[in-house]
């Protein structure tokens, strides 16, 4: 019995060395961004095979695919890595006789700032920053300034990351969470310095952890990631802070060193499918560029506020802007100095 | 015969030029050029990145990261050399000990450092059990300090200690004690003033194997020092990921190696005198 398994899983095994025939189509995707069933059905209804793996962040997403032969044809940067991708000749043009289904995009992403005319990307899911907060915190959390609030010291976390922590330093003191003018920067240091005497640590997606069991009673996260601290607690709510904050989109892009473009936009389109983009929200909990989509999702996901800041709220978030050099060296040294405090 | 030992030789030569020599070109030749926008390196010679090193900022956090691994290797020795004495006389049963030694590293040094996360946090096993016992009232932070990063590292690096140590101590001639009992030495001072002395060469090697790879850590300063301190560890790290400063990154990641290979040569030096 166990020789005929083994001689079994070894005739699977040559199968699976046997040649492909089919098409195969290379994407590059952050980690949980697909639905379980999303690559198969698509495998499936083309009738080719995609090679499907994930990375964590836009710095390691870049460093592989700089050199312009990394052998993916779809990755999904964020929106300020559109325009450097862009400069260093990465990416494809997007054909739009090719993607029927762009009409299914929200008007706002149909003409997104990072790129007014969809040349070189196609808008996917997005999400900001605010905090997650336990609903046993009176009052609850409401603007970044409350990450100050001396009564909550060492029950607060913020990001392990300059740009969200500056960012909200930033706009407690009224300025663009973008900015860069050094003076400016320079106050938002001095205002995390004297945070970090209140906070228990920077600490990045493991606070769901904390935050679920109370350890932690506020803690600066992502939206996306905050969803899933709620579904595992009730005690776990998210605000989107009322002085602004920032906001993140993530497209997908076909790169210009694919040579598979024609099935890649076809892989494209397949994602605008209302079915396949609900199916993805539904599995990920994040917020789709897809109205079509959101259309299908049940009320309880498709007006969740904190996934889809109403209007008002919206217009105080900031998409995150690609850093020059020299403001990612200034940002870095201020950084270092904050954690050195 | 010498054709035969070059022969002999001539893999692990290719291993040290393939796996150690030609990253450390790598990283040398990198501190030399200057930072891409986007990571990565322009090729373009600058000493810029070494006279950034002196900046003061940078030379209080060597001097935490040295004053954080001295601490840690201190407290491994400390804690390892009475074990190491322990199994060296435990008879039979020394084999059992020395597997017990080397039982942690059967699973992952991420996955045990987590454990120390879910150990230490304030809804933690030991906080929940010092408050039913009524010991304290408020949890104690235990987590996010600089105590716990040294207890990471001294958890995570004690087998290094342990395992130099007993092979010294195994080697040692049981009628040396005899001798200093005989000549009327009480049992702490024969450890003292007989087994230390002799096993100095073993302290070193123990030291260092500690000492060095603490210098270089950043995932327990980062997961049990909760990002609030800055090891050079961290700073290396951050060069290569979010400051996307490569060169710079390469620029320290070399002269922390020149520290260690200076610290080396001296004690290496006096060690031959110990021995």
């Amino acid at each position: 019995m166990r020789r005929r398994t083994l001689f079994l899983m070894g005739l699977a095994g040559a199968a699976g060395c046997a040649r492909d025939r089919r098409p195969r189509l290379n994407v590059f995707n952050w980690s949980n961004y697909v639905a379980p069933g999303t690559i198969p059905g698509f495998e499936r209804e083309f009738g080719v095979h995609v090679r499907y793996a994930i990375y964590e962040s836009n710095e390691e997403m870049l460093a592989r695919v700089m050199s312009g032969n990394s052998g993916w044809d779809v990755v999904f940067p964020s929106n300020y890595y559109i325009r450097p991708m862009r400069e260093y000749g990465l990416l494809a043009p997007v054909d739009q006789g090719l993607l029927p289904n762009l009409v299914n995009l929200e008007p706002e992403f149909r003409a997104p700032e990072w790129d007014p005319k969809l040349e070189h990307c196609v808008p996917y899911m997005w999400s900001g920053t605010g905090i997650a907060f336990h609903r046993s915190l009176e009052p609850a959390p409401r603007a970044w300034e409350d990450m100050w609030n001396p009564h909550w010291q060492g029950r607060m976390t913020m990001l392990d990351d300059a740009v969200e922590v500056f960012g909200a330093a930033l706009k407690k003191l009224g300025y663009s969470l973008n900015s860069t003018r050094p003076e400016e920067l320079g106050k938002a240091q001095q205002e995390a310095i004297e945070q970090k005497e209140l906070l228990r640590a920077y600490i990045n997606a493991e606070v769901t952890d904390h935050v679920v069991a109370g350890d932690v009673l506020a803690a600066q996260l992502w939206s996306t990631t905050a969803q899933q601290a709620i579904a595992a607690s009730k005690q776990v709510d998210f605000v989107f802070p009322a002085d602004g904050f920032l906001l993140y989109h993530d497209n997908a892009v076909i790169l210009r060193e694919s040579r598979r473009r024609e099935l890649a936009h076809t892989f494209l389109n397949y994602l605008l499918r209302p079915d396949v983009a609900a199916g993805i929200v539904t599995a990920t909990r994040t917020a789709t560029a897809n109205a079509a989509a959101r259309r299908l999702l049940p009320l309880s996901i498709r007006e969740d506020p904190k996934l889809y800041p109403p209007p008002e709220v919206m217009a105080r978030g900031e998409w995150a802007q690609a850093a020059t050099p020299e403001l990612q060296r200034l940002r870095d040294r201020l950084w270092t100095e904050v954690k050195a405090a | 015969m010498k054709r035969l030992r070059r022969l002999f030789l001539a893999p692990a030569w290719a291993v040290t030029g393939v796996l150690f020599l030609t990253p450390l070109a790598i990283i040398w030749v990198y501190s030399l050029l200057s930072r891409g926008a986007y990571g990565g390196v322009i090729w373009q010679a600058t000493a810029e990145n070494y006279q950034r090193l002196f900046d003061p900022l940078y030379g209080m956090i060597l001097l935490r990261t040295f004053v954080m691994a001295s601490a840690a290797t201190f407290f491994c020795l400390l804690l390892g050399f009475p074990l190491a004495l322990f199994i060296s006389r435990a008879g039979r049963r020394k084999h059992l000990y020395l597997q017990l030694v080397i039982l942690p590293f059967w699973t992952s040094f991420l996955v045990r450092t987590y454990a120390w996360i879910f150990l230490l946090r304030d809804t933690g096993l030991i906080n929940t059990a010092l408050l039913s016992l009524g010991v304290i009232r408020e949890p104690l932070p235990l987590l996010y300090n600089d105590g716990a990063v040294l207890l990471g590292l001294v958890y995570g690096y004690l087998p290094f200690v342990v395992l130099p140590l007993y092979a010294t101590l195994e080697r040692l001639d049981p009628a040396l004690l005899e001798a200093a009992a005989d000549l009327g030495a009480r049992p702490v001072t024969a450890i003292t003033h007989v087994i230390v002395p002799l096993c100095a060469p073993g302290f070193l090697a123990a030291g260092l194997l500690v000492f060095i790879p603490c210098l270089g850590a950043f995932l327990t300063p980062d997961l049990l020092g909760g990002g609030k301190t800055v090891l050079a560890g961290n700073l290396i790290q951050n060069q290569f990921t979010t400051a996307r400063d490569w060169p710079f990154g390469s620029a320290v990641s070399l002269l922390l190696m020149a520290i260690v290979m200076i610290i080396l040569l001296v004690l290496l030096r006096r060690g031959e005198r110990l021995v």
